[in-house]
């Protein structure tokens, strides 16, 4: 079928004559449908390869509430002043044209696993055999004493793309001069590892420069962190005497947070912040609990597909899944969501489905052309995704080589999303 | 890298000059290749190799010659090329799949 009677036939309007014209001896019913829940790294990407890869033999509609997309990885480096908010949105124009996506921009609210429908904002409901559902994070406010989502305003987590960075770039570029700023990292599990410490450098840059008598404290729920030698190091040299790292062991545990008098209370002592940066612990969006396929706040999968242990014809990518050692990074749904589409496909149409295979790299940037970078190869195991070789920058890189980091991470930046969305 | 990419088919092709009775190790390995399997694999190259690269970081592999494409991984997995990720990207590819990824990219257009 053509582009454009695809999308004829995506619209409905022109179903029953485009089935005629493309498939004269077969019914409208026997055209699969795959319906692909969250916009994202992992969702965005398999329904591309599987329209794509299809070439139309596949039905794929998109749901995501957002027209535009704004990716969670690169907001350090905007908040570090490397780039504008603008250059990390994206929309679903060329899945929708180039690959023939039936692209809705509603909210998924729930899913009937029996009836195989997905029930939408606007009570519409859409028919599936194969279901993909990408929803990425949800907050869990109330892991934080005194926190919630009626103060992330005054204390963002911008843990999830959109204003709340653009936010938390405004409190750090509004901070008063040799200023307190307060980070609470989130305890493990959660989005993107490095994350937290990328975002700490990034900080520490722009203070650098427009508040260099600032101060950082970093009050971590964990005894230790992703690529720790590395970021220390990074800190020690570009931002001496700016950045204290108060590891769960030291101050044990953080007892209360007050967004009116921006205090932080630990055993230790009790934290006064000019502002500050919560990000609470996380689970699988909701749509995730909805259908129905999480065991608690993850959705375990079938390590060899990523389908979900509940219900074989709903598959859960990126940071819902329990990927194991695998860690919830865009990088890693990316990849997971091609080992989906290669079975999907594969049960729908008969086309061939070759071995699970998975990779991950994440680069964090400490300071300008100061980028580490650590990743990994994975397989589809038996029990479990399995790690099966890893790599990690090391602690006496050339200047060269952390400079070719960056460019590699911007280079990475502009494949993945055109991977996604293109 | 443009130089190295030269180097690296100006090697191969003496190679079949010198030894035209014999395939080299490149043709072996690309003999072996299934592009329906180098789709699948290549895949993986895409979240970072865009169609249209030519920056001075991650370069384009769309239509790179198969035996050059060859001669690269062999020389990632064996690191004598160095770079992390494609050492580890290459150190877990068999000959087959190499071979696969060789005939997939190399009838791609640039």
């Amino acid at each position: 079928m053509s582009k454009i009677s695809r999308r004829l036939f995506n619209t409905g309007i022109a179903a029953a004559s485009a089935a005629t014209l493309a498939f004269p001896s077969i019914s409208l019913g026997a055209v699969p449908r795959v319906v692909v829940i969250g916009g994202g790294a992992g969702g965005a990407t398999a329904a591309r390869y599987i329209a794509k890869d299809s070439g139309g033999a596949v039905h794929v509609t998109l749901v995501e509430a957002s027209k535009r997309y704004y990716t969670c990885f690169f907001s350090n480096i905007y908040l570090g002043g490397f780039r504008n908010y603008g250059s990390i949105g994206h929309n679903y124009y060329g899945l929708a044209v180039n690959q023939g996506v039936n692209v809705v921009h509603e909210w998924a609210v729930s899913v009937n696993t029996t009836s195989k429908t997905v029930k939408l904002g606007s009570r519409n409901t859409i028919p599936y055999d194969k279901l993909v559902v990408s929803p990425g994070i949800d907050l869990k406010y109330d892991s934080i004493n005194g926190y919630s989502a009626a103060v992330q305003d005054q204390m963002p987590h911008a843990w999830k793309s959109g204003t709340q960075v653009q936010l938390l770039r405004n409190k750090v570029m509004n901070m008063k001069q040799g200023g307190t700023f307060v980070m609470v990292p989130p305890p493990n599990p959660y989005r993107c590892p490095p994350g937290p410490y990328e975002r700490v450098s990034m900080i520490a840059h722009q203070f650098k420069q427009s508040n260099p008598t600032a101060k950082i404290v970093i009050l971590d729920p964990k005894p230790k962190f992703s690529k720790q030698g590395l970021f220390e190091a990074g800190w020690q040299k570009h931002y001496p005497g700016m950045i204290e790292w108060i590891s769960s062991e030291d101050h044990g545990g953080l007892k209360n947070v007050n967004a009116s008098t921006m205090e932080f209370e630990t055993d230790l002592d009790t934290f006064k912040a000019d502002a500050a940066c919560v990000i609470p612990a996380q689970k699988a969006g909701a749509i995730a609990m909805a259908a129905g396929v999480n065991n608690g706040d993850w959705c375990p999968i079938v390590p060899t597909s990523m389908q979900s242990q509940a219900d074989e014809n709903i598959y859960v990518l990126g940071d819902a899944s329990v990927a194991k050692s695998m860690p919830k990074s865009g990088f890693s749904a990316n990849s997971q969501a091609k080992v989906a589409a290669n079975h999907i496909r594969g049960a729908l149409t008969g086309s061939k489905v070759f071995d699970a295979r998975y990779s991950n790299t994440c680069w964090s940037l400490i300071a300008p052309n100061d980028d580490v970078k650590v990743g990994a190869s994975y397989v589809g195991g038996s029990e479990a995704i399995d790690v099966e070789s890893k790599f990690i920058s090391q602690a006496d890189d050339t200047s060269e080589t952390r400079a070719a980091n960056y460019q590699e991470s911007i280079d990475w930046y502009n494949g993945i999303t055109a991977d996604m969305f293109s | 890298m443009k130089i190295f990419l030269f180097v690296i088919f100006l090697l191969t092709s003496f190679c079949k000059f010198s030894f035209s009775d014999e395939r080299s190790d490149e043709e072996k390995i690309i003999e072996m290749g299934d592009i329906e399997y180098g789709q699948y694999l290549g895949a993986e190259c895409a979240s970072c190799h865009q169609q249209t690269g030519g920056s001075e970081g991650i370069p384009s592999i769309h239509g790179l010659d198969a035996e050059v494409f060859v001669a690269l991984m062999l020389a990632y997995r064996s690191k004598e090329m160095e770079n992390p990720v494609m050492q580890m990207i290459a150190g877990r590819l068999n000959d087959e799949q190499i071979g696969s990824l060789a005939l997939y990219f190399s009838q791609l257009e640039p």
